[in-house]
């Protein structure tokens, strides 16, 4: 976990343009239109088709520029200082430079307004922003539940759970990793599985565990409960098999997927079944799914690759690769920070586009009218583009929506229209591969066997890791549309439907 | 609650009729079983409280009645392992409470869970560290995959310190103290639109009284105009004086007993 990173100084470029822009035209739509400068074309476009003829409207970041690397000019500086209204999206989208050097330039009293944050009271939906996408997969665990009392339980009875068969690939551990690094195995199914492959829990418990798998494909594991009482005597409880989808789209098995928030594999003392017991992320109520129905996913962002630890050789040799749901994953977001691209979903363009209206009308109070006209009719349009978008994405198969892209830009593109991020080269387009990202990358392509990656145009330069393992993997390179356009697409609209019909064009 | 703290009380709150006091109470010792730090509404209040399920059923306690007690049963030595330097010297003794339930010491955790924050929480609680007083370090931290430790809180780190929790989750850590006796650990649980409770945690942490180590928040004698927080009338106030502790153990059993009974709710 990582806290909310320091200000850095404002850039002194800023602070001197600051001084020597002297301060013109008092509140907007006079003969040359209210002035309005944004950080992206993107929202240029939206800020467009609300202000209509009474705004003049500028981006900073150039045709097919990354905001993510856009330092800004002397110019830009000008630009902001004379701007009746500045719109900028969310920091972590713009480089730091860039919304230092709005904040510094904007006149006092001139709306400048962050939209991503600000249209969540607008409705828009937001995601916390990962940190590390290993973490950000189900966290399972073990747990007892019900008193037993019937069945002759007490507070210091204990319950046995072992594992009594695997199906699969490959091998099945549960780990411990101790307070202090020392591993404990609890269920190991690479040399066989005997009585010591099997756990004692006290009532009421529950703990979690790493869950270890060494080949990609489905699982199906056996766990037998028994009960027992003071005095040596094991009352027998019940069995269950737990399905595992292991790098592969549980899509493709029957019953109910679970892939995200709390899961425990549970041992019910009253009923005697073994059955999950859910906690959907940010619930706060509970829900079991039999353990015959459960299809539990790791899905290959949980690869991770085994160290140079002879303590952990049970997993197998260092540098093996291996799916692992891990024992905490707390840390997988970066606290108080959201995801920027909230456009990728057309009801979130729709939340920003109520918000510029707003804005636009406390700049320019006599265009209202014209603010809420324009709005209307635009947000009539967004409404027929978010159903487009849909049901384009709906036609394709569910166990074929599956993103691989160039950065971590599509989020919230693949949480509206019910697609899975499967992979990135870099969660950050600012960032290099390493090795182990790369590795990875190839392997989520191989074992979804997806038939095309995708990249964005303004990324092209950075792309070519991506297209380097596509072409290693024989699939094809489309191309999305992520922060910015380029000069076949100009406007949003465009913009979102073409990344609709290009997923179903190279994923159908 | 250990057993035998829990019949001493209950044993005393048998024998003497007095009437419920509000205010010195002697605190709820928990040396072993569940408990988590999180924040609830209680009477419309976000409010920072402890929910003990030492018991039958849950309770929730405030802050100031608890004791966290770190039984000897916790006691190990730093591995020899630059990863854990941060605990001290390898061999060196520690306190920890683990982040996986170990019957013997009390498992400590934190959750967002309670139901009634559910329409006020947002997406995540900012959970701050103002401070801690105590004869040794405190640390907070996870232990990941491969045994490499992620620091939540650090006694030595500047005050004050945030992470997150995100809402609907309920997390555990390893609490690791690195000498014996009474710690106050200064906390706070708060949402981004400003509702927000700070309380002091209070551990200690292997031999001695975990009871009378800390001292006492609030004045033993009863505020004046308070009514029933007196006992009954007739009682010479030299017997207070003699019997001042036991009087005061046995409104706490009796406030901790009514509180259980207004505040049970489902798991």
């Amino acid at each position: 976990m990582r806290l909310r990173a320091p200000s850095r100084a404002a850039a002194s470029l800023s602070a001197v343009l600051l001084a020597t822009t002297a301060c013109t035209t008092a509140g907007g739509g006079g003969q040359d239109g209210l002035s309005v400068v944004t950080t992206t074309e993107i929202l240029a476009d939206l800020v467009r088709n609300v202000g209509g003829d009474r705004v003049r409207v500028d981006s900073l970041v150039p045709p097919g520029g990354d905001p993510h690397s856009y330092e800004p000019t002397p110019a830009d500086a000008k630009k902001v200082a004379a701007a009746d209204v500045t719109f900028t999206n969310h920091l972590l989208l713009e480089e730091q430079r860039l919304i230092k050097a709005i904040d510094a330039n904007a006149r006092e009293g001139t709306p400048n307004v962050s939209l991503a944050e600000a249209s969540e009271t607008y409705g828009a939906h937001v995601i916390p922003l990962v940190e590390n996408v290993g973490l950000d997969v189900l966290w399972l665990g073990l747990r007892v539940r019900g008193d037993g009392k019937q069945r002759g339980a007490t507070r210091s009875s204990e319950v046995r759970l072992t594992a009594t068969a695997v199906e699969g690939p490959g091998k099945v551990v549960t780990y411990l990793t101790e307070s202090l690094g020392k591993p404990v195995v609890y269920f190991d199914s690479g040399d066989g599985l005997s009585d010591v492959d099997s756990t004692t829990l006290p009532p009421a418990a529950h703990t979690h565990l790493n869950w270890a798998f060494t080949a990609q494909g489905t699982y199906r594991l056996t766990l037998r409960a028994s009960l027992l009482n003071g005095g040596g005597g094991e009352v027998a409880l019940g069995e269950g098999t737990f399905t595992f989808a292991v790098g592969v789209d549980p899509n493709g098995i029957a019953g109910t997927v679970l892939d995200e928030g709390h899961t425990d594999l549970t041992v019910d003392l009253d009923t005697g079944e073994l059955y999950t017991y859910n906690d959907r992320a940010g619930g706060t109520t509970q829900e079991v799914v039999p353990a015959s129905d459960a299809v539990i996913e790791v899905p290959n962002k949980a690869i991770t690759t085994v160290p140079d630890d002879p303590r952990f050789a049970f997993l197998g040799g260092a540098g093996a690769s291996v799916h692992q749901l891990p024992q905490a994953v707390l840390g997988k977001h970066v606290h108080g920070e959201i995801d920027p691209h909230l456009w990728q979903d057309v009801r979130n363009g729709r939340a920003y586009a109520e918000l510029i209206r707003d804005t636009l009308r406390t700049a320019d109070p006599d265009g209202a009218a014209d603010y809420d006209r324009n709005a209307r009719d635009y947000l009539a349009r967004l409404d027929e583009l978010d159903a487009q978008v849909r049901g384009i994405v709906a036609a394709v198969p569910r166990e074929r929506r599956h993103l691989v892209t160039t950065h971590d830009g599509f989020g919230y593109f693949a949480s509206a229209y019910e697609m899975t991020v499967a992979g990135f080269v870099v969660p950050n387009p600012a960032q290099e591969p390493s090795v182990e990202d790369v590795r990875k990358l190839t392997e989520t392509i191989r074992n979804l066997e997806v038939p095309a990656v995708f990249m964005e145009p303004n990324l092209a330069q950075r792309g070519s890791v991506l297209t380097q393992v596509a072409h290693d993997q024989g699939v094809q390179v489309c191309l999305l549309y992520g922060d910015s356009f380029d000069e076949r697409t100009r406007n949003y609209a465009d913009m979102m439907r073409h990344n609709a019909e290009e997923i179903a064009r190279c994923l159908a | 609650m250990p057993r035998l703290i829990r019949a001493v009380l209950a044993a005393v709150a048998a024998l003497l009729l007095v009437q419920p006091a509000a205010h010195a109470e002697a605190p709820v010792v928990i040396a072993d079983g569940h408990v988590d730090l999180g924040p609830r509404l209680v009477d419309g209040r976000w409010t920072l409280q402890l929910r003990d399920d030492t018991g039958e059923g849950p309770v929730w306690r405030e802050p100031a009645d608890v004791v966290l007690q770190v039984a000897d049963a916790a006691r190990t030595t730093v591995p020899d392992d630059p990863a854990y330097a941060f605990l001290g010297a390898p061999g060196g003794e520690v306190w920890v409470l683990p982040q996986v339930q170990d019957q013997q010491v009390v498992w400590p955790g934190w959750n967002t869970q309670d139901p009634s924050i559910a329409e006020v929480v947002g997406r995540e609680v900012d959970w701050r560290l103002h401070g801690v007083e105590g004869p040794g370090r405190f640390e907070l931290f996870l232990t990941g995959n491969f045994g490499a430790p992620e620091t939540i809180f650090s006694s030595a780190r500047p005050y004050p310190q945030e992470t997150g929790v995100e809402a609907g989750t309920h997390v555990h850590g390893n609490w690791v103290f690195t000498a014996p006796g009474a710690y106050s650990l200064d906390v706070e649980m708060a949402t981004a639109d400003g509702r927000g409770d700070r309380a002091v945690l209070k551990v200690h942490v292997g031999p001695g009284d975990p009871a009378t180590a800390f001292p006492t928040a609030e004045p033993t004698a009863p505020p004046s105009g308070a009514t029933g927080a007196r006992p009954a009338d007739g009682l010479p106030w030299a017997w207070i004086a003699l019997g001042g502790v036991l009087v005061a153990v046995a409104a706490a059993a009796l406030v901790v007993r009514s509180r259980r009974a207004a505040r049970r709710t489902d798991v």
